[in-house]
């Protein structure tokens, strides 16, 4: 029983230790650098196969659909979600200095904290509402941290080997992981992106497709 | 489960047709049309068809567009299957319904929802021509010189809020079904244009399974 309890408080003090300071290690650096902000993503329209994945208590729910970005003419971005035969769930819209507002949103999906989950996820992936002024850089081994202080929490943009990587949002532990995969250009929109919410419980995965939109 | 609400807007797409354009006049005998409609359909066993889809996004001034396979058989049998540029399949069979994307197939059994049940009818409806009898719908219908349109306004509060009407635009040839839109509150709306139609060929039950 000793040794029980023993063991046991071993995997607490690790699993409290994991959660609470995911990014203890990580080394300041002094030595100036460029921002991050020159991945901001920057776009006329791009077209995502999107699949969600996720659970609620102990009921588990799945949906696919499109994810369409576009950078309109007043330089406001808009993000509609529809289903693969064309209804919209929800419609984003984004000015030209990052006020968001719903356009459009079908009463399913229609809750503030699901709007503040999507909303949240946008602004990570579009780079919006990240103050310059907070960008603090961190290293851990090859990678390069780019941290910016948000409403809630921080935001870590990963750059390794001269790419972005990976977005992290965390407060006392991770909240969301963001993958990037094939980002191509600078300031392209990544190829792939996975979205691990590890609080709430779901994932969203997109997969960009060509040849898809035209006016 | 969460995606049973965004499948019940995928099959109501299934019957959308193009919402009542000019030129189109309201068809005075209702009665009549209805018998030659059901007459034609009774003939028809099986359909199979090309469709290409275009999702008008007015606000946004752009359209996003795919095309797949269309196969009904009766009589209650319905494979939509897009192919380009993603894949995506719903299958309607018996009061189930299927839909299978890139990842996953998910079931949905219409019996123990009334809302799937009116999504199944109206869709199997649209196919048989019988669809001026759903009581989830008021139906009005015009022509012109080439088509009959079957305007369809959702009498339901919570279909009314994800959409404003179906259309079902039918040929005066043959009734095939041409085209279909579903208008949305707000003006968007998914324009779905039937080609290559073919009557009673043989189509394998298969084709109405998803594994």
């Amino acid at each position: 029983m000793t040794h029980y309890l023993r063991l046991s408080s071993v995997f607490l003090f690790l699993f409290f230790f994991a959660c609470a300071a995911p990014y203890k290690d990580l080394q300041q650096q002094s030595a100036p650098t460029s921002s991050v902000l020159k991945f901001k993503p920057v776009f006329d329209k791009v077209l995502y196969r999107c699949v969600v994945d996720g659970r609620v208590v102990f009921k588990r729910f799945h949906l696919s659909g499109l994810l369409f970005f576009k950078t309109m003419e007043d330089g406001s971005t808009r993000a509609v979600f529809q289903n693969e035969m064309g209804l919209t769930f929800f419609d984003f819209e984004w000015n030209a200095d990052d006020s968001f507002q719903v356009n459009k949103i079908i009463p399913q999906l229609d809750k503030v904290a699901v709007i503040k989950i999507l909303e949240k996820d946008m602004n990570l992936l579009l780079m919006k509402k990240l103050d310059r002024q907070t960008e603090t850089v961190f290293t851990s081994g090859k990678e390069k941290y780019h941290r910016f202080d948000l409403q809630k929490g921080v935001a870590y943009y990963i750059v390794n080997e001269g790419k972005l990587v990976r977005i992290e949002n965390a407060g006392k532990s991770k909240v969301i992981t963001i993958t990037l995969g094939n980002k191509g250009a600078e300031k392209a929109m990544p190829a792939s992106v996975f979205f691990n919410h590890h609080k709430a419980n779901f994932t969203i995965d997109l997969k960009k497709i060509e040849s898809d939109a035209d006016e | 489960m969460r995606s049973f609400s965004l499948f019940v807007v995928s099959v109501l797409l299934s019957c959308t047709a193009l919402g009542q354009s000019k030129g189109f006049q309201p068809v005075k005998n209702v009665q009549e049309f209805q018998a030659t409609l059901s007459k034609s359909n009774a003939s028809v066993n099986t359909i199979s068809s090309d469709f290409s889809q275009t999702k008008n996004l007015t606000l946004l001034a752009d359209k996003i567009k795919s095309k797949g396979k269309f196969f009904f058989k009766k009589e209650d049998k319905v494979r939509i299957e897009y192919t380009s540029p993603y894949t995506y399949l719903l299958v309607m069979n018996a009061g189930q319904i299927a839909v299978k994307d890139e990842q996953k197939t998910s079931k949905i059994n219409t019996k123990n929802s009334k809302t799937m049940q009116s999504v199944n009818r109206i869709m199997i409806d649209c196919m048989r021509g019988t669809v001026l009898n759903n009581p989830d719908f008021k139906a009005s219908v015009f022509e012109n010189g080439n088509n009959y349109l079957l305007s369809l306004a959702p009498v339901n509060e919570s279909m009314k809020k994800m959409f404003k009407s179906i259309d079902v635009y039918l040929s005066k040839k043959n009734f095939d079904v041409d085209r279909l839109v579903m208008m949305e509150q707000g003006g968007d709306f998914t324009d779905m244009d039937f080609s290559h139609t073919q009557h009673n060929i043989a189509l394998n039950d298969a084709l109405f399974k998803v594994k």
